[in-house]
């Protein structure tokens, strides 16, 4: 089975290329440059402060920026090879949560988990509105869903950042410091959201989370947990 | 003196790439229209239908006022000695060559400029600052879909109608100075404007309404987008996309007045 992201020797821009390194045993190698291989229902954190770059994982998977160098593979692809609207089309496929939500001003939580469907699907308005419906409720919405973003709290807004990016319940999750802010039991309630449930395997998603911690319950609900810090590469457990 | 001559150059080249780049994001929103999604579509009318709502609909007072107000004080302080001298026939030339074809365009796009194009650059650019652009497009939402065309077209048509409005209400405010200050009759003031209108008039009218719309949608946009260090940058971006929009516009117009003198 393909996994779901491939880094591959790609210099992470804020960390100086002589100084990352990994350590032994771990799948992150070598000489300035970030490999790691997501694979298949894992759920991984990828950790750091802000010179390490991690916080640039998120657009190099999405094809949002252009790696100085190795390759990304996401869900088999290098995204940034493909034309400008097969890169549109093949971001549906993969939910994103941005660092800071990013979700639309002027439209209400509900509407924003909306837009992807209404714009990037043929799905019938009766099918969208469905499938909008499950994700307010499974996300605890209901009662803020109307509300603008700045009209909600900081956990409303994640939330509904969260349903967006499982518009289209997508195979594989990226999310960028989804747990800033939030309590120890939100973030791993939005963890278990993105996951989407459990399999044989392990997650019913792929799900790769990025920022500069990972809150203490969470450890043990990641599979993998690795940490940057200052350029040098480390796997946790 | 190389040290000033080697100002001058990076100050040109600078000018001449900033131009580029406008250039190829107008091209590049233009071109977006070929890729819209059929699903995209409909949301993209739904924004259009907004931007029109604030971009027409909502000033269509502004236009009027503007437009009556400036007829009336034009008309008003010419008719009279236009009358002592025998030359009241040239009210329909001023009307026409001055306000429709000339003050029309010019002050109803820049109108819209500093009621819509500052308000298209602020939006913009804070949906850059707040991320929303960059979220747009991890979702696979084209920003110039759903940001920029929609905009663009709504300037476009708002500009060409809000310009039929202003010379519409211009000549009407024309007719109550000429009849109050001149005792001009309706049927002789109408005889003279219309007679001075010609197909000219008419197309070079319609093809400023497009042009300056397009401005007005295209450089308030291209400078909300380019906002890239954050919040400070806003206001900044938007006296950017003012200014742009205005000198572009005068350009345009005398551009257009050479063009057709030529």
């Amino acid at each position: 089975m393909t996994a779901p992201l491939v880094f591959e020797e790609v210099p992470l821009a804020k960390a100086p290329r002589a100084s990352v390194a990994a350590l032994p045993g771990a799948d992150l190698t070598l000489a300035g440059r970030f490999s790691l291989t997501v694979r298949p229902h894992e759920t991984v954190a990828v950790t750091g402060d802000e010179l390490s770059g991690v916080d640039f994982l998120g657009g190099l998977a999405l094809g949002l920026e252009e790696p100085a160098g190795g390759r990304v593979l996401t869900l088999g692809e290098q995204v940034t090879l493909l034309s400008r609207s097969a890169q549109l089309a093949f971001r549906r496929r993969v939910g994103y949560l941005p660092a800071g939500e990013g979700l639309l001003q002027n439209l209400t939580l509900r509407d924003n988990i909306r837009l992807p469907l209404r714009f990037g699907s043929d799905f019938r308005q009766k099918d969208i509105e469905g499938r909008v419906d499950v994700i307010v409720a499974q996300l605890r919405l209901t009662r803020v869903a109307d509300l603008r973003p700045a009209e909600a709290n900081a956990e409303d807004r994640r939330r509904a950042a969260l349903g967006r990016a499982l518009a289209f319940d997508p195979e594989l999750v990226i999310a960028e410091d989804p747990f800033e802010g939030m309590t120890e039991r939100t973030s791993a309630e939005l963890l278990e959201a993105a996951r989407g449930g459990e399999t044989a395997e392990g997650g019913r998603r792929t799900v790769l989370v990025t920022g500069p911690g990972l809150p203490g319950l969470l450890r043990t609900r990641v599979d993998r947990a690795v940490r940057v810090v200052r350029g040098v590469v480390e796997e946790g457990r | 003196m190389i040290g000033f001559l080697a100002a001058i150059g990076r100050w040109t080249a600078r000018g001449l790439a900033s131009i580029g780049a406008l250039a190829r994001f107008a091209f590049d929103a233009l071109a977006s229209v070929g890729t819209l999604p059929g699903a995209g579509r409909r949301v993209a009318v739904r924004v259009l239908l907004n931007q029109l709502r604030f971009t027409a609909l909502e000033a269509v007072g502004l236009i009027v006022l503007l437009s009556g107000v400036l007829s009336y004080l034009t008309i008003s302080s010419t008719v009279a000695q236009l009358d002592q001298v025998g030359a009241s026939e040239l009210i329909g030339q001023l009307m026409v060559v001055v306000i429709v074809r000339e003050l029309g365009p010019l002050l109803t796009a820049l109108a819209i400029v500093g009621r819509s194009g500052t308000a298209i650059t602020a939006e913009l650019a804070t949906n850059t600052v707040m991320g929303e652009v960059r979220a747009l497009k991890g979702m696979g939402i084209d920003p110039y879909h759903y940001l920029v065309l929609p905009r663009l077209i709504g300037c476009v048509v708002s500009v060409a109608v809000l310009m039929i409005v202003f010379d519409v209400v211009a000549v009407a405010g024309g007719y109550l100075a000429a009849a109050t200050i001149g005792g001009m009759s309706a049927a002789r003031y109408m005889g003279i404007v219309v007679s001075n209108l010609t197909t000219q008039d008419v197309v070079l009218t319609v093809l400023k309404g497009f042009l300056f719309g397009a401005v007005v949608g295209v450089i308030p946009a291209y400078e909300g987008l380019s906002v890239r260090r954050g919040p400070t940058e806003i206001p900044q971006a938007v006296i950017r996309g003012t200014v742009g929009s205005i000198t572009a516009i005068f350009i345009f117009a005398a551009l257009i007045v050479g063009a057709t003198r030529a």
